[in-house]
This record gives C-alpha cells, structure tokens and sequence, in this order.
C-alpha cells in the first residue's frame, strides 16, 4: 500500500485545486437591490372589500400556457376563459391551484373595518417576489429564478427536480407543491409575467375594483406608499385603481393606516408592498422576519467551502506525510 | 466464527425480507401515485419522516466511515486497520439508504441526476447533492477492495490500494463538508426553526455531532457483529474509540451549551414546551448521559457499557436530527393549524431501509471478507 | 309565494270597478292576511289574529299628515296589491285624513281631522309623510294656515304610534340634502326635541315598499305593538339586513364579474354593477325580495340594470354621489373567509403525538440500554475480551 509521496502530493493538490475551481464567483452572489425596471404590486388592505375579483381573475388567466396554474389538459377546477366553464372552488390556503388568496383577520364581533378592536382586515396573499429570494437562493438546480430586468421571481419547470427547499426556506410559506400528482410542480404567483408580452400586467390588479390592487413599477409605488401615509386621515384622496399611474381613479377618503409599508426592508425588501390599518403581524406577517438578507445566511457558510477544501486537503496531506515518515523510521510499512 | 459458519436463512433474516418486500412495494406505489397518496406530507410540512430520519439520521449514523478511513489511512493509526472495512461498508450502506431515500422523496425522482449538472451554487442543497454523489462514489471505491479480493480482480485491486489515500483524504473533505452542510441548510429559516436550534453554528454542531455519532456506530456495530458472529471483542479498539468519543462529546456538549446560553438562554429547555422537552431528551440521552459514563475509566473498558453509551449516542443523535428538522418548527407551523403525523407508509418505508442496511451487512460478513483478523 | 295572492287583472279600469264594489271574498280576505303574516315573518297561525283585528267592525282610525313630501309615498300604495289602497281604506283602516285621498277639502277636512283626533284621542295612527322644516319657524311647509311643525307636534302627542312613511320623514329625504335649506328635520328628531314621547317607526324608502308600511300598521293593529325596531326606529324584518346581502346578482359580485360602463359587455350580462356606483353594500332595505310593483323577479333598480343609490339609507341616499363605490358595511360574514391564522398557537396534535412517541421510544430503549449494560460486573461471560 505504500505510494511515492510526491505522487501522493500531487494527486492531492491536484483534486483539491479541482475542487476549489467548482465555486463560480461570477454568478455566486444573489442580487441585492431592486433591479432596474423592477415591477411589483401595491396592496391597500384599507381598500381592500374582501370581493375576491383578484382570486377569480388569477385563475382565469393563469391557467393559459404560460400562466403560472397552467397544466396540459386540465382545465377544472379552474375557470376558464369565457366564465362558463370550470368550478370555482373556495380555497383555505394558498396551494397548487391556488396563487393568490385573500384572508381574513378579525377580533370580537367583526364589524368595524380595518380595526384592531372588534374588527377585521383583509390581506391579500401572494408571492412577494424579494430583492433576495431564499427561495432562489435555495433551489439546488436552479429552477426558482429571480429575472435580472423587472425583478419577478419565476419558476423553470423542467429543471425541478422536487425537493421543495423552496417551500421550506420561505419565510412567507408562499411555493406550494402538487402533492396530489406523479409529475408534481412547485407553484407560485409569478406577477402575470407571461401577460407583461402583450402589454398587459398582472390580473389582479387588473380586476381589483376598488384599486386595493395596482401593478407598476416599485419606485413608484413605494411613492405612492409613502403619499398615502402622509396623508390626513378622513382627507379625499383620488386612489389610482388598476396601475399607479392610472388615470381611472375611485374619490374617497383616506384611512387611518399603519405607519408602515410592509416589504420595503423586510426579508430583504420585496416587490410586493403592504399598507394595512392593522399591525401587519395581525394580518399573517411573521414578525420573527428580519430585514436580513435570507440568502446571506446560507451564503457565510458556503463562502468558507474553499478555505475548508484547501484547509482539509492540506493538512491531511502533511498529516499523512509526516505519520507515514514516522512509521517508516519505526519500520512499519 | 469463519464465514462459513454464518448461517443466512434464519427467522431474522426472513423478517427482515420481509419489512423489505414491504418496503418495495411502498416504493412502487410511491412512484406511481405520487407523495400525497404515499405520505402525509402537505405544504406547511414540506419535509417529514423521511428526511428527518432517514436522511439526516442515516447520513450522521454513516460518518464512521470517514473517521475510521481517515485515522487508518492519514493519521496512519494502524491499530484501527481491523475496523476499516466494516466501518466503511457501514457507512456505505448508510449513504446508499440515504440516497434512496432522498430518490423516494422528492417529487421528481427520475430527475436526481440535475444537480450534477444543472448548477445553483448559492444553494446548500446543491452542496449536498454534488457531495453525496461524490462521497458515494468515493465509499463505493474505499470499499470495493473487499469486492475485487472477492471477484479474484487482482489488477483492479492493486491500483485501487495504490490510490487509497487520496481517495481517503477526498472523502474525509467531502464527509466534513456535507456533515456540516446538512446542519447548513437550516440556516435559512431564522424566523422558522426554535433558538433552541437555529444558530449559525449549525453546520458545526451536525459536524460535531456527526463525528460523535459515527464513532458510536462504528463501535455499536463492532460489538454487536462480534456477538452475531462470535468473534473476539478488540478491547483496546473499542477503548480508543471510546476515549475519542469522550474528547468528542464534551466538544459537542460545550458547543450546544454555547449555543443555548447565548440564544434563548437556559431556560427555554426547561420551559416545558414541545421543543423544550424534546431538547432534553436530546441532550440528557445523547449527551450528558454519555459524558459522564464516558469521563469514567471503568466505562471505557468494558463492551457492556461501551455498548450502552453508544446505543445512548445514537438515540441521542436521530432524536437531535428530527428536532431539527421537525419539531424544531412545530411551533412555527402550529398557528397555520398544518399538523403532520407520519403516513403508515412513511414508516414500513424507513423501516425496510434499516432492515436492508441490517441484511446487507450479514451478506456483506458472509461473501465479503469484512473481518480478515478473525478468520482462522 | 307572492303568485298566491295575485290578482288576475291589474289595469286601473278594473281598480275602479273594484273602488265601488265593495265584496271581500272571504278566500281573497285570508289570503291577505296570510300574506301578511308572512312579510312581517309571524308564524302562519297569527293570520287568524290579522284577520280579527281587522274585522273589527270599528275599523281603526289613521290620520295621515303629509308635510314636505312629494307624494311619492302616497303613490307607492297605489302599488300595493295584496291588499290593493282601496282595500286598505275602505275595508281595513278608517282613513280619517289625507291631503291626496280626502274627498272634501279645506274647512271641511280641517273639521274632519279635528273630529277625529277628539274622537280618538290616543287611539289614532298617525302616519306622517314628508319631513318637517324647521327653520325661521317652519314657515316653508303650512297646512290650513298651521305650520308643519306644530302640526306634527299636536297631531303626533295624541297618536297611540307614529309611522314616519319615507325618506324624507324617516331622516330627511331628498329635502335635507346639503344645503337643506328649509331645516328638513325627521319625525322623530323633532318629537325628541320637544319631548314627545309617542314610539315613532320609521319605514325609509323613496318610496318605501308599499308592503313594509303596510305590514307594520297590520302587525300594530293585531297585537297592539309594534315589530322590533333597529337603533333607527326602522322595522328589523324590513330593515335588517343590507341589499347586498339579498342581492340577486351577489354572486357575481363574488366572482369578480362588473359592469364596468352602462351597455358594455357586462352590463348587457346583468353582472354586479358595484363599480358603477351601487350603494347596495351600505342600504339597509328588503328591495331584492319584495321588489316592487308585483311584476315579476327583476322589478327593483339594480334589477332592471341601475345601480341602487341608497335611498331609504341616511348618509347615502341624496348625499353620496350615484357613482361613487358604496363603502361597504357589514361585509358578508368573514366566515367564508380563511382566517390568516387558523390553527392556535403551540404545536399541532399530530407532531405532538410524533414527538411524544419518539421521546418514548428514545428514553424506553435509552433505560433499557443502561439497565443492561450498566450493571456491575466484574466479568462479562457474555463477552469474549482479548
């Protein structure tokens, strides 16, 4: 069993610079801004009437090729386009025929909007699309990817491979998967991305009557966050219905809301932004989310992996080297 | 006992067979209908039985291998030799059963091949995957001596003997890196998993822990061929492992500590909770207790307790790795009103892989020559 | 339900002939009171009660006082079917006064008021229709010389209850719109300024269902009180639950589906005309179920394609604007809505369980462990040590 030690010494440097060479600096480090024509959605919980346009609308028009709840050859219980075929079913949960979801909150009786004390907020609940998504971050093949341009975070099919990290490391617990199916997909909001081709936006917001839903591009609407809590309370305000910069706009007066807007630090930042007359914690936002980048996390471990291989390989190598010495001098083979 | 004493048809072995036959067919009916008929995971449990158990269980009970390979080969400490090829057929298995398991459990399973070349590097899971793939490969070669001395393929046998050190060194990189990786993918969930657990010291404690663990196994699984297969004890082999498995252990209990003190504070173990409680029984049965029968000079000469102290770590380790992985973040998950018990399925599934990794072994000791010191 | 009582012909030829003729079928009679019993939500028996309270050969007496009103109130019953007006006031109720249905005028129905406010005193219904102005005076509505005012005041304390009949009577109709420039005050805001205490109900509307007002004077002449009222005098089983809740079109309402612009597309489909301004989510009334006029499903504004401005509602009707969106109240109850949080907190049962078990088997087989390996041996026969 006895090797030359300077091949040994070769072979180790050899795989150990192999190893090394696996970590791609280049596309190593996940994005850590909004990127330049970064779109998301406003929320208004305020504005919110708990009809469920946007619910009903999301199925319509994602279950086309493309859309995020397409599937080959299943049209129920999607709706389908022209509104006469298909079951609209009342989902519990987000799940992998349902993307979009608006729940309830409510204290007491329930009767007074957007309050704490015997009241109720809506919230809608959807992918956040992150500045940093663990999600992306998480897939080990890639199949969750975060687009470079307008920021949406959309989900590559034929490179899944089922493991669902991505359900784990979400702290909004958003992907959802297809338990129920031999061929099982990860399914999540993917902000109408296949629509944005035709000019169009995300039909939620398309369909939200009362403007608690607008689509436009985040420095936008995270102006428009702003004005809004800058505003006095019981003030007329002309809120923008469909698109921030609509010119369609619903007359009324503004709410009292949480000095907050949810999804400008947290988890990194989002592309989904949240104003509420409620703690948002109160609507289903796990106050343990920090505004730590998720990714960096996992990322403080990884980026010791080379140090570790070179750390691991040498040492072992002059450990060897100088063991096996010893046990020559002492005349072991 | 030689080889040819060991007698393969006995009622053991027929129940094991049997868990087995069960277990395939759960493995068929799996891949045909899907995880939701097989499993009761759902959305907010996306991970279950199978990865707690039989994944990051199986891989930390495997670790002995590594340890073993490494002080034979590396550090040159050849008084081990004897156990080199039990320890890594063990830990062969372990990995084989993991990977299995992991093939049965995520969704796509004809698609476990895309990590080698479909690469997401800020991803963990990758780490591990490249990893195991790698470190199975690496296990297949460090124990495919017994296989050529058995298939007569001298050639093959002498160019592998030839290697054998790089390749232990390889697999000593790549057991310390996917050992400390498992505990590295529960990083991304600061807002999921109790303090109890989560720290950023994660991936070290699983490396710990994991060393702890495969030293215990490759002990446990020396005492107890030796009582199968009546062999002698090698007492001063299994006293040196118990003497680095007391280095270990007040290692690991001092990282735990370090962890609980600085995070949620001693009081949170004992606050009566769930995941309290579970952390007790993880840290009395697979730690305290073992630190102080170890620490004991007395302990460490005898198998009986030797024996104990490792069933001890062993417990204490698969208890560790489902608190981490399940109820670590039963508290999180209670509020969205998700519950999750494993399926009857779920457990004839992990059940058969034991079995198997048992049956294998004893076909192993009986066609392979795994104890070469105790043939006569 | 309402088909039971129809008549068979409707046309105002025939209403004529019916206004000299004075045959009641005794079937026609119970079928009233039937009808009766069941808009005002009393069990089918209490159609006996109706019928003897209004056989009574007394028929009791009703002083209607109209005030700042358009007389819309007044038609509405003419669109009253079961029973038709002149049913009402030749057979059923003693009519001793009404601006529109008196046959003298003048002196002659000053006197018959009077007469019959003497004759009754604290027996007599009082309905009044139309608000009350109440600035420099109440100078802006007069009746024989009197003011509207002092009118209601005298009129109302000698009433046994009051009926505010419409909008305008109920909390100020379309006369207190801003800038509400004659003082248009409601009935029972004026008897609470000058302490009258007479129970007031009111029955909004513009114009009411003719069968909310008719159904109550019934329910007060058969048990001699009146239905439960809501914090706004208005009768629950009338008033009690919003138009959206009732609405025909609420299913549409929940998918999604909106007419967008009057004509398009949606509109045409009869889909929810929220966006177009419908004030159904904020009015209290029972328009979806009673409609109007007898005529079939769809006989109600949003219906025939309008949406509902809130007429019968204060705050809405004459004050917000016809197309802006309603601000909803009372919201379908939020049980068919997830809750966001709708497990309790701690752990579920089942991981409970698990954990449970795997603690059980970890210490069994960890006690199991020590007691046989732990034992105090000097020698191990077992074992065979080197």
């Amino acid at each position: 069993m006895a090797m030359n030690r300077r091949d040994f010494l070769k072979v180790a440097a050899g795989s150990g610079l192999l190893l090394a060479s696996d970590i791609k600096p280049a596309n190593a480090t996940m994005p850590k801004e909004l990127p330049p024509q970064a779109v998301g959605i406003l929320y208004d919980a305020t504005l919110c009437i708990g009809c469920k346009s946007c619910m009903v609308n999301c199925k319509t028009y994602n279950s086309v090729p493309d859309g995020a709840l397409y599937l080959k050859g299943r049209d129920i219980p999607y709706e389908a386009n022209n509104y006469e075929k298909g079951i609209w079913d009342a989902p519990v949960d987000l799940s992998s025929r349902t993307v979009n979801i608006i729940k309830v909150s409510k204290s007491g009786t329930a009767v007074n909007k957007d309050s704490t004390e015997n009241g109720y907020s809506f919230v809608k609940q959807h992918c956040l699309h992150c500045i940093s998504p663990a999600c992306v971050s998480a897939c080990p093949v890639g199949a969750l990817k975060k687009d470079p341009v307008n920021g949406v975070v959309y989900y590559v099919e034929n490179r899944c491979i089922g493991c669902r990290y991505c359900l784990l490391a979400c702290p909004f617990r958003i992907p959802k998967y297809e338990y129920e199916s031999a061929s099982p997909q990860v399914r999540k909001c993917q902000l109408c991305n296949h629509r944005y081709a035709e000019g169009k936006y995300s039909a939620c917001c398309e369909f939200c009557p009362t403007g608690a839903s607008i689509f436009g591009k985040v420095v936008d609407l995270k102006k428009e966050a702003q004005k809004r809590l800058s505003l006095k309370t019981g003030a007329e305000y002309d809120f923008p219905v469909q698109t921030v910069d609509s010119k369609y706009t619903m007359r009324r007066p503004v709410s009292k809301y949480i000095n907050h807007v949810y999804g400008m630090t947290e988890a990194g930042g989002t592309q989904y932004l949240l104003l509420a007359g409620v703690p948002f914690d109160w609507i289903g936002f796990d106050k343990n989310i920090k505004d730590d980048f998720l990714p960096d996390l996992t990322w403080a471990y990884i980026s010791k992996i080379p140090a570790v291989i070179i750390g691991v390989m040498a040492t072992g190598a002059v450990t060897w080297a100088i063991t096996s010495r010893k046990n020559k001098d002492k005349g072991e083979s | 006992m030689n080889q040819k004493d060991i007698k393969m048809m006995t009622p053991t072995t027929t129940v094991l067979i049997f868990i087995m036959a069960a277990g395939f067919l759960v493995a068929v009916y799996r891949m045909l209908f899907g995880l939701g008929a097989a499993t009761n995971l759902n959305d907010l449990w996306p991970w279950g039985f199978w990865i707690s158990f039989d994944v990051l269980g199986g891989v930390a009970m495997a670790a002995g291998g590594f340890i073993i390979a490494g002080a034979v080969y590396i550090l040159n400490w050849k008084k081990y030799k004897p156990i080199v090829r039990p320890a890594i057929l063990t830990a062969f298995f372990g990995y084989l059963l993991a990977a299995t398991a992991i093939f049965l459990d995520i969704g796509q399973s004809f698609r476990i091949y895309h990590p080698i070349y479909m690469w997401q590097v800020n991803s963990i899971m990758f780490i591990v995957a490249i990893h195991v793939v790698l470190y199975t490969t690496t296990l297949a070669s460090e124990s495919s001596p017994m296989f050529f001395e058995k298939l007569g393929m001298t050639k093959a046998l002498n160019l592998i003997q030839k290697i054998m050190v790089p390749i232990v060194l390889f697999g000593v990189l790549l057991s310390t890196l996917h050992q400390s990786s498992l505990g590295a993918v529960y990083l991304i969930v600061p807002s999921k998993l109790s303090p109890l657990w989560y720290s950023s010291n994660l991936p070290y404690t699983f490396l710990v822990s994991a060393v702890l663990a495969g030293l215990s196994v490759v002990s446990f699984e020396i005492i107890l061929s030796a009582r199968a297969f009546k062999h002698k004890l090698p007492m001063d082999i299994l006293s040196g492992l118990a003497r680095g498995s007391l280095i270990v252990v007040v290692l690991y209990f001092v990282m735990k500590i370090w962890d609980l003190v600085t995070g949620p504070g001693l009081g949170a173990a004992f606050d009566g909770s769930t995941a309290g409680n579970m952390y007790l029984v993880e840290m009395v049965i697979g730690v305290i207790l073992p630190l102080i029968l170890l620490s004991m000079k007395n302990m460490r000469s005898r198998s009986n307790s030797i024996y104990t102290i490792n069933i001890l770590v062993i417990i204490g380790t698969i208890v560790n790795r489902m608190n981490v992985a399940l109820f670590g973040l039963a508290e999180y998950t209670g509020r969205t009103g998700a519950d999750y018990f494993p399926s009857l399925m779920e457990f004839v599934l992990t059940m058969a892989m034991v079995a198997f990794a048992v049956f294998g072994f004893k076909v192993s000791a009986k066609y392979l020559n795994l104890f070469p010191e105790t043939q006569h | 339900m309402k088909d039971i009582f129809k008549e068979t012909d409707d046309t105002s030829a025939s209403q004529l002939e019916r206004l000299t003729e004075r045959d009641l079928s005794r079937r026609d009679f119970i079928k009233f009171c039937t009808g009766v019993a069941v808009t005002l939500g009393l069990p089918l028996g209490m159609a006996e009660k109706i019928a003897e309270a209004v056989t009574n050969p007394k028929r009791p007496p009703v002083l209607w006082l109209s005030a700042q009103e358009c007389t819309g109130c007044t038609e509405t019953l003419l669109r009253a079917n079961h029973p038709t007006l002149e049913k009402l006031i030749l057979e059923l109720i003693s009519l001793d006064y009404h601006e529109t249905l008196n046959v003298g005028a003048g002196h002659q129905a000053e006197e018959a008021r009077i007469k019959s406010m003497k004759e009754n005193k604290g027996k007599y219904i009082l309905v009044v229709d139309g608000s009350i102005p109440v600035k420099d005076g109440g100078i802006y509505c007069k009746i024989g010389g009197k003011t509207a005012l002092s009118l209601v005041q005298e009129m109302g304390s000698q009433a046994a209850a009051v009926i505010a009949i419409g909008s305008c009577a109920s909390w100020g109709g379309i006369p207190s719109a801003d800038p509400n420039p004659t003082g248009a005050t409601p009935v029972h805001e004026i008897f609470k300024s000058k302490g009258i205490k007479t129970p007031v109900v009111n029955i909004p509307g513009c114009p009411p269902n003719p069968y909310n007002f008719l159904s109550t004077v019934l329910y007060f002449l058969t048990l001699k009180k009146l239905p439960e009222l809501d914090d706004q005098g208005r009768p629950k089983f009338a008033y009690g639950r919003i138009i959206h809740e009732n609405c025909e079109r609420r299913p549409h309402f929940d998918a999604g589906r909106f007419a967008l612009e009057f004509g398009d597309e949606g509109h045409r489909k009869g889909y929810c005309l929220y966006k177009l301004g419908c004030k159904g989510p904020e009015t209290f009334n029972n328009c979806p179920i009673q409609l109007f006029n007898d005529v079939g499903s769809g006989s109600w504004p949003v219906g025939t394609g309008h949406p509902c401005f809130g007429c019968s509602e204060k705050g809405v009707g004459f004050t917000a604007p016809l197309h802006s969106p309603a601000r909803s109240k009372y919201l379908t109850p939020p049980s068919i809505f997830t809750e966001v949080y709708p497990g309790k907190e701690g752990v579920t049962p089942g991981v409970k369980a698990l954990a449970a078990g795997v603690a059980g088997v970890a210490i069994g087989a960890a006690g199991a462990a020590m007691l046989a390996g732990l034992g105090k041996k000097d020698e191990d026969k077992k074992d065979k040590e080197e």
